[in-house]
């Protein structure tokens, strides 16, 4: 109890005080970004500290202190009784988070009126941050027979490399492939396409978010890109009334994201749009354009209160399976066990990635029997990097209810559910009296 | 009540058997046990500690899983929710919540039971009352003494009106007043009808409700019976009467003589439970004016409300107990309103005397008898009275301290 307390409290003291102390990247924008990040990790961290604790704590303690016999001679099944605990869990989750993140967005809403940021930085929050936007990636090029066409090259010229495996080649032949594809040396062009775009505001803007590699690092590490995007389809002739054509010359820092404001109108009536790329010769290098994250199309699909509210259900999706994680390890280990063995999976699906990436490469080792076993325990860890709410409302990124919905099956439905199945399993034939003799 | 099953609980050759991980070490702590308690009895499973009674009441109660056999209670697994629902449960310590206080404590157990509303609140109000708890009801548990935390205990085995009481040493950690009431208590509930498995090494307690026990040693009975066949001496008679003369006795002793049987004259022993009571009893009624409150949770707060208690649940429960609750208090008053013979008073202060420190008893007569106002003092000598009978002082002392802190409260 006095835990929870200790946590509530440097919540509600540290939120607000964070909210004054982050500056970000000096603009209005960064600061709000950058408070972004930090207010929810930290009311993540805590929250899930918390929840591991109470869950594992109220089962395990119970147990310990035996107050669990004159409790389960009572008319109430033992099933009844887990619920119970994971429903009381999940209730203080609840009454937690939803005042905890009024706080978090209060405070969010709160800085810019409190700001001599200028129009244009205000103009640029509007769009930059306080929005949801819908983003369209351009489809992954299918390299599939191009890295069995230069397999099978590279093996009759004897220049696969020796000892390694056929799995293992083809993985870094598709990468290299891959990179070839999005690779623009200097002076030429690339495009990207994209259809299907609806515009529901002919007012809005569109956002083109790129990032750029390079082969060498130019000096100064910025490129110099001349960028073109409308309906390109016309080119070289521009009819009427087929949407504009807009072009920009741009130098941007190599290695981070960057966004190209576009009015809407350059979508044409069919919602076609294209985007083209030059690599202007002064950059000397190949640029290349990450697989995944190079680029991608940006518009305005929804409010961002709403999409704050999408963002706190994933976290509280997060707890819930927090919660079923510390019943589980409480239904068959002892309190500071239990609480080992969650915060070892808090960990690993906190860091996700690597880890589970790591445990993937064993796997081409050790074949089926890792299948059924590690890997079955690793599908039950959930992907809490890959669903982390900064990841969305930072660059104002779009929580698709379709994308709220698979989380619900997925971590509720399925990861939850099964967990807890398991500890129903393990405490319905568990001796809950401890052996005195 | 079911009475289909002529057992309320009955056990077929059940044996628990611990082992360690690697199945070495086996001990039999029950085995190849056949209980039978019928219905409507008390029933005292007896023996030295490790002899098995708790373990075999955890298995009773699906706490624990037989290694063989099969237990039935109340005809049924006593994990099935339509069963326990008709068993109370008290196991050997209270484990109660620390931080709920003891209303919200009955309240909980309560609410397990799904009892309508207004129902538990005033089982839980008589309850209250009746462990004598009332002053101390919004008090957290934690802070509760162990000898409280046991009144707690039994107010929630109660709370359900069971059919079957099982009692793990439902009298240890409780003062001697706690005990009679328990005692008086369980006598009681056997009059309405319900079945209660006790299990104690307290032999005095035992023996003073039980109709029949078991001895357990090594986790099988070693003799099983009703307690008055048990001990009763078949070639012994007593005869208990009213002081006589000498003469009416040398009378008797002729006639005895003339069957050639040994002869003893002494006056009776009263029990020292009973002599403690009715010390405190004084000691509280000679104290009320001065402190101006119901101080104590002792027997006459305990009385006072054990009327309430019973009018109460037999509303809610029993229907036909129309004057039980009369003979309730008639079965209480011989304990505590017993003609002061002055004889056997004095016959027991000297033998006090000779068995502990000589000063001590004649002391506590003294408050009682010229009402000093200094209540502390009295408790503080009916304590040290205890300890000297009682080795359960530690938990008295601590008693003691509560109930001064309740005047202020």
């Amino acid at each position: 109890m006095k835990i929870a307390a200790a946590f509530i409290l440097l919540l509600i003291i540290l939120i607000p005080v964070m909210g004054l102390g982050v500056t970000g990247d000096g603009t209005i924008k960064g600061k709000l970004q950058s408070f972004v990040t930090y207010s929810l990790a930290l009311l993540s961290l805590l929250l899930s500290l918390l929840t591991v604790i109470a869950a594992a704590y109220s089962l395990a303690d119970d147990i310990k202190q035996r107050r669990i016999y004159m409790v389960l001679t009572k008319p109430i099944r033992r099933s009844e009784l887990l619920a119970g605990k994971l429903l009381g869990v999940i209730l203080l989750d609840l009454l937690l988070l939803v005042p905890l993140s009024a706080i978090i967005y209060g405070v969010i809403n709160y800085i810019p009126t409190h700001n001599d940021a200028t129009a244009q930085q205000m103009q640029a929050l509007e769009n930059e941050f306080f929005t949801a936007r819908a983003n369209i990636k351009p489809p992954e090029p299918d390299v599939k027979a191009e890295v069995l066409r230069l397999y099978e090259r590279l093996k009759q010229e004897r220049q696969l490399p020796e000892g390694s495996k056929y799995r293992e080649i083809i993985k870094y032949l598709t990468q290299l492939v891959k990179y070839q594809k999005r690779a623009v040396g200097a002076g030429s062009e690339m495009r990207w396409q994209f259809d299907n775009i609806r515009i529901t505001d002919p007012n809005q803007s569109l956002f083109i978010r790129y990032k750029y590699d390079v082969s060498v690092n130019p000096p100064d590490l910025n490129i110099n890109g001349g960028w073109m995007v409308g309906d390109l389809r016309q080119l070289p002739a521009i009819p009427q009334g087929r949407g504009s054509i807009y072009i920009f010359e741009r130098k941007d820092m190599i290695r981070t994201f960057h966004e190209l404001e576009v009015p809407a109108n350059a979508v044409a009536s069919d919602g076609h749009l294209e985007v083209a790329f030059l690599n202007l010769p002064m950059n000397n290098t190949v640029v290349i354009f990450p697989p995944d994250e190079g680029l991608e199309l940006l518009y305005k699909a929804e409010s961002y209160t709403l999409n704050f509210i999408k963002a706190v259900i994933m976290l509280f999706l997060r707890l819930v399976f927090l919660a079923c994680i510390g019943i589980f390890a409480a239904s068959f280990l002892s309190f500071p066990v239990a609480l080992l063995l969650c915060l070892a999976v808090l960990s690993v699906a906190t860091v996700g990635g690597f880890i589970l990436e790591s445990f993937d490469y064993l796997s081409s080792e050790v074949g089926t029997i890792y299948t059924f076993t590690v890997g079955v325990v690793i599908q039950m860890i959930p992907r809490f990097d890959r669903y982390n709410p900064s990841v969305y409302l930072v660059p104002a990124r779009l929580i698709s209810w379709s994308m709220l919905a698979k989380l619900v099956a997925m971590f509720v439905c399925l990861q939850s559910f099964v967990i807890f199945l398991f500890s129903f399993l393990i405490f319905k034939f568990k001796e809950i009296a401890r052996i005195t003799i | 009540m079911n009475q289909n099953n002529e057992y309320a609980v009955e056990t077929f050759s059940l044996s628990k058997v611990f082992a360690d991980l690697w199945g070495r070490n086996r001990v039999y702590a029950v085995n190849e046990l056949n209980l039978r308690v019928r219905y409507n009895e008390v029933f005292g499973l007896l023996g030295p500690n490790g002899s098995g009674k708790t373990t075999t009441i955890k298995v009773l109660l699906g706490l624990l899983h037989p290694t063989k056999g099969r237990a039935l209670v109340l005809g049924g697994d006593a994990t099935d929710p339509k069963i326990s629902a008709r068993i109370g449960f008290l196991p050997e310590e209270s484990y109660l919540y620390r931080y709920l206080t003891a209303r919200e404590t009955l309240d909980f157990y309560g609410r397990l039971f799904s009892l309508p509303n207004q129902v538990r609140k005033a089982r839980i109000e008589a309850l209250l009352d009746m462990v004598g708890l009332k002053a101390v009801a919004n008090r957290q548990v934690g802070t509760f003494s162990k000898g409280m935390a046991r009144r707690i205990g039994l107010a929630q085995a109660l709370i359900n009106d069971p059919d079957l009481l099982i009692l793990d040493e439902p009298t240890t950690g409780l003062d001697p007043i706690g005990t009679r009431q328990i005692k008086d208590l369980i006598l009681e509930l056997v009059k309405r009808g319900k079945t209660v498995l006790l299990c104690s090494h307290l032999l005095a307690d035992v023996e003073d409700i039980c109709d029949r026990i078991s001895i357990l040693y090594g986790g099988n009975i070693q003799a099983e019976g009703q307690v008055k066949q048990l001990l009763q001496q078949s070639n012994r008679t007593q005869i208990t009467s009213g002081a006589l003369s000498d003469r009416t006795i040398e009378n008797i002793r002729k006639l005895i003589e003339a069957e050639h049987a040994d002869f003893e004259v002494t006056s009776p022993m009263e029990k020292l439970e009973t002599f403690f009571i009715r010390t405190v009893t004084e000691a509280q009624a000679s104290a009320v004016p001065t402190s101006g409150a119901v101080s104590t949770t002792m027997i006459g707060d305990f009385l006072a409300a054990e009327a309430a208690q019973k009018s109460i649940l037999d509303k809610l429960v029993t229907a036909e107990v129309s004057d039980k609750p009369k003979a309730a208090i008639e079965t209480q008053k011989p304990a505590e309103t017993k003609t002061p013979a002055v004889e056997p008073d004095k016959e027991l202060l000297s033998k006090l005397t000779s068995a502990a420190e000589p000063s001590e008893p004649v002391k506590t007569s003294e408050p009682a008898e010229t009402k000093t106002p200094d209540t502390q003092k009295v408790r503080d000598e009916v304590l040290e009275q205890l300890k000297g009978s009682e080795d359960k002082a530690e938990e008295q002392d601590r008693a003691n301290t509560d109930e001064g802190e309740k005047p202020d409260a």
